[in-house]
């Protein structure tokens, strides 16, 4: 009988203690754990080019990536330099969200010979490394999403021929020989271009300087009877100089322009007729992707290497189509 | 045959003890009733939280959609302003001015109001009225068209010329009839019309900015991925936040399910993590809002709700398991008590008695058990009893009983002396013969007084003496005092026969027999000593080991082994009739002799 009675006082103990566990612990840490929802945020540390809210450009890139971060549910923070040339900045940044271990750093690197070695140190810590824009060359390649340059080069070469009908002469404004988008873009025209008798009359380089542009078109111009029909112009400077010497030269039409991405000028330029065509990116796309990829790297998928946004012909006539609007005119979502 | 072999059923809980059987059918038990109450109100919690969040969203959607309305009632508001402005209708009517600068006093007057308009409406972006009559005015004072857009064309003029005279909203579009201005709008456009109602006179426009309907819908909160988009009536896309991914085709929506969807109806889609949910709400100028909230994130806390779930009923489960175990521990510690008794008793203890607790069925076991075991002592101590007094009257028989060749002997002898006229020995041996006989068939009891048993010993010495002649001697020393006390009958005389025929037989010498008898503290002592050969170890141990089983047999044999009847009978005898601490004693040495010492109690 009093064997019986020490059970139940036992088990009463018991009872008491579990119960007493059981409410202590939902204040304390077993609470924490039964009550906290979901996995920890992630975090991804997204360095761009510039963060200037002047940047159209750089303006949908990080549109494109808020896209992703909210869909993936994801901390991702957005970061660059006030000038696109900023590379001190840049590399400044890249440092110090290295010390920060995100999961992943997406970087659009601007080109410097040091580059490289902070890239380098990037993957080191550990880092998912996804480059955007710029591929630049280091050892084994990281996951890259950049636009299409060689195939938005043959769109404009594609647009010259069907805009002369069959025709085409085009003179080629570059900035420079050495930079990558550029030379891929030439090289895209070239491809088009090729088996056709004077495809590319020739190719000229504004240094990135609008009035060199337009000394160049000028000149080309006013020699008379011009030997080709059609501009096509690597970069927004270029474009804008050549179109300055087209509307002076009462050229407008006569001889087509096209050019590549977008700006107010250019679309009013688009719109006077100036300019024919323009070959527009996909900005938010790419800072979409570049996240995606990111954190499907991270969570330990396979991505695609190498991520090719392509560019779209705009025209005077597609331009207000619903689609364009859209890569044409950002909406600033701070506006 | 067929069914020869077959093995006995398995018991349902393979399990040794009755406590584990039931701690671990209680425990199943258990088991399955938490874990499938837990599953179903888990399953209704879910249901529950998942219709009040679907709920939540249509209010919310409401909310949204009554916002766009009323921006949209206001831009509505405004055209009908415009449409009943006397100096609208009269700027853009048909007639002719007669000077531009009247002209100018109405451009300013109808400007003035429309900047009245727009410096109370932050949302307005612009309002501006085309004649067809190629007259233009604004909201601003010096307005610079766009040279290179055409407005005849723009789609909302058209749209607005096609509707006749109803009010067209436009999806949102870049707005660019002013020079040097590209803004994010939604249009409402409507034909303006003559005072008859009959001819139309022109176009009027009013610019919302988009801003306003997209920060209404950026900050409509439906969870971290949750997002609100706007389908116009043929199901393109107004709104959405992922608008140039769709376009893309990098990301897809479900317009043609929110095109069949009624106002105010929800449906999801997806399952599991990708389940998502549609509220639709339509509005009256076409377009359709649809909020999307993720599944997994309206049922914010699913996570909590199911862990929380867990713990309680892993704790409910614990202290479950805990009360199992001590309830069968509670139930099976009698039955294991018992059988701890029955295992004693298996041992051959039955002094057992088992402790009973309550008188349930376990109890009654017990009292049961008890009994039985009571019972089992009582027989086994009864069956001892009675073999003990079975081997009592055996071995007295046995005592009882002359030897024939003693007898054979002893009547040799007296015709022998007969023979030889030896009158007097006969006389004697004779008369001795005579006593040794009626002391051994007196139907006296088994105890008889110690001076009865000297008497018969002494005959039997003296009888045997005459035999033996003059090779043997005797000697009774016996305390007078112990005479009244009381022995077994015919005790010593095995011993006698034992000292004659392996001690003093086989001597060359005369042999000399003492019998002693004294006592000692509550005790009688006797001793027979004889000088004879002694005996070998081995002998000593022959003569210990019991003679036969039913030992009645053996006298008839024994006279010519010599044996007597066993010294180990008698040994036994005194054992089974005073006690353990009784009996005898032998020592002996080779050419010394043999003492036998014959302990017994006092016995009044």
């Amino acid at each position: 009988m009093r064997k019986s009675r020490l059970t139940v006082v036992f088990t009463v103990m018991v009872l008491v203690v579990f119960i007493y566990a059981f409410f202590y612990a939902r204040f304390t840490g077993v609470a924490d754990w039964a009550l906290s929802s979901g996995e920890a945020d992630k975090n991804v540390i997204v360095i761009l080019k510039t963060s200037n809210v002047r940047s159209d450009f750089w303006q949908a890139v990080k549109g494109g990536i808020e896209a992703a971060a909210k869909e993936m549910v994801v901390n991702a923070e957005i970061q660059g330099p006030l000038a696109e040339t900023d590379a001190n900045a840049q590399i400044g940044l890249l440092e110090a969200a290295i010390l920060r271990k995100p999961h992943a750093i997406v970087v659009a690197p601007i080109n410097d010979y040091r580059m490289k070695d902070v890239l380098g140190r990037v993957r080191e810590a550990g880092i998912q490394l996804v480059l955007i824009d710029n591929p630049i060359e280091i050892e084994s390649p990281p996951v890259a999403i950049s636009n299409d340059h060689l195939r938005a080069g043959r769109l404009a070469g594609e647009t010259a021929i069907s805009m002369n009908g069959g025709h085409p002469k085009a003179a080629i404004i570059s900035d420079n020989v050495d930079v990558l988008a550029s030379v891929q873009r030439k090289k895209g025209i070239e491809e088009a271009l090729f088996g056709y008798t004077d495809g590319i009359y020739g190719t000229y380089y504004s240094l990135d300087s609008e009035e060199r542009a337009y000394l160049i078109a000028k000149s080309l111009l006013s020699s008379g009877e011009t030997p080709f029909n059609t501009f096509i112009t690597l970069t927004e400077s270029a474009t804008l100089g050549t179109a300055k010497a087209i509307e002076e030269e009462g050229q407008a039409g006569k001889v087509k322009l096209i050019g590549f991405e977008s700006s107010i000028e250019e679309i009013q330029l688009l719109e006077a007729g100036v300019l024919n065509a323009t070959l527009v990116q996909r900005p938010f796309n790419m800072g979409y992707l570049a996240l995606k990829s990111a954190l499907k790297l991270e969570s330990g998928r396979s991505v695609e290497p190498d991520t090719h946004i392509e560019s779209t012909v705009v025209t005077r006539l597609n331009m207000y189509s619903p689609e364009n609007q859209k890569l044409l005119f950002p909406f600033n979502e701070n506006e | 045959m067929l069914f020869g072999n077959r093995r006995p059923l398995l018991p349902l809980f393979p399990l040794k003890s009755i406590q584990s059987s039931i701690s671990f059918a209680f425990s199943c038990l258990i088991l399955v009733t938490i874990v499938v109450t837990s599953l179903i109100s888990y399953r209704l919690s879910v249901d529950a939280v998942e219709q009040n969040a679907t709920g939540y969203i249509e209010e919310i959607i409401k909310q949204v959609n009554s916002n766009i309305q009323s921006y949209v009632d206001n831009m509505e508001n405004i055209s009908l302003l415009a449409m009943t402005n006397k100096d609208v209708k009269y700027y853009i009517s048909d007639n002719d001015f007669i000077s531009t600068e009247e002209r100018r006093v109405y451009e300013k007057r109808i400007s003035d109001l429309f900047q009245a308009i727009l410096y109370t409406r932050q949302d307005i972006a612009s309002i501006m009225v085309f004649g067809y009559n190629d007259r233009f005015v604004s909201d601003r004072r010096i307005t610079s068209l766009n040279p290179n857009a055409d407005v005849r064309n723009a789609p909302w003029y058209k749209s607005a010329k096609a509707a006749g005279g109803q009010s067209v909203i436009s999806a949102p579009h870049v707005q660019n009839i002013i020079q040097n201005e590209y803004r994010w709008v939604v249009s409402l456009s409507r034909e303006l019309r003559s005072t008859d109602g009959i001819s139309p006179e022109g176009i009027f426009l009013v610019d919302l900015n988009l801003s306003v309907i997209n920060d209404i819908c950026r900050q409509i909160n439906l969870g971290n991925k949750g997002y609100v988009f706007i389908v116009d009536q043929e199901g393109n896309i107004v709104y959405h936040p992922q608008q140039q991914l769709i376009y893309s085709g990098l990301a897809s929506e479900k317009i043609d399910e929110v095109n069949a969807a009624a106002s105010g109806a929800s449906f999801t889609t997806g399952e599991g993590d990708g389940k998502r949910i549609y509220s639709v709400q339509g509005t009256n100028f076409g377009w359709k809002i649809v909020g999307v909230a993720y599944g997994d994130e309206l049922i914010a806390n699913k996570d909590t709700l199911s862990r929380s779930l867990f713990l309680y009923a892993f704790f409910g489960l614990a202290i479950a398991l805990l009360l199992s175990v001590l309830l069968s521990h509670q139930l099976s510690r009698p039955i294991k008590n018992l059988q701890k008794d029955m295992k004693l008793v298996e041992k051959g203890n039955f002094d057992i008695k088992t402790e009973i607790g309550q008188m349930n069925e376990i109890g009654q076991l017990g009292r049961t058990f008890n009994m039985m075991v009571g019972q089992i002592k009582n027989l086994m101590e009864e069956a001892i009893l009675t073999q003990e007094q079975k081997r009592k009257s055996e071995l007295a028989l046995l005592q009882s009983q002359i030897n024939p060749h003693f007898l054979y002997n002893t009547l040799d002898s007296i015709i022998w002396m007969a023979e030889q006229k030896k009158h007097e020995e006969v006389v004697l041996m004779t008369s001795a013969l005579a006593k040794l006989f009626r002391s051994s068939i007196s139907k006296e009891k088994e105890l008889v007084p110690i001076r009865v048993e000297i008497e018969h010993i002494k005959n039997y010495l003296i009888i045997q003496k005459m035999r033996y002649n003059n090779q043997l001697d005797y000697r009774l020393d016996i305390a007078p005092s112990i005479m009244m006390y009381r022995s077994l009958k015919i005790l010593l005389q095995p011993f006698v026969e034992n000292a004659i025929y392996h001690g003093i037989r086989n001597k060359p010498e005369m042999g000399l027999i003492t019998i002693r008898g004294y006592e000692e503290e509550d005790r009688i002592v006797f001793e027979v000593e004889d000088d004879g050969l002694g005996m070998t170890e081995e002998k000593l141990e022959m003569l210990l080991e019991p003679v036969g089983g039913s030992g009645l047999s053996d006298p008839l044999q024994s006279g010519s082994g010599g044996k007597g009847i066993g010294i180990s009978n008698v040994n036994e005898r005194i054992k089974l009739f005073f006690g353990e601490p009784y009996g005898i004693q032998i020592r002996s040495e080779l050419e010394v002799g043999t003492c036998v010492t014959i302990i017994i109690p006092k016995l009044d």
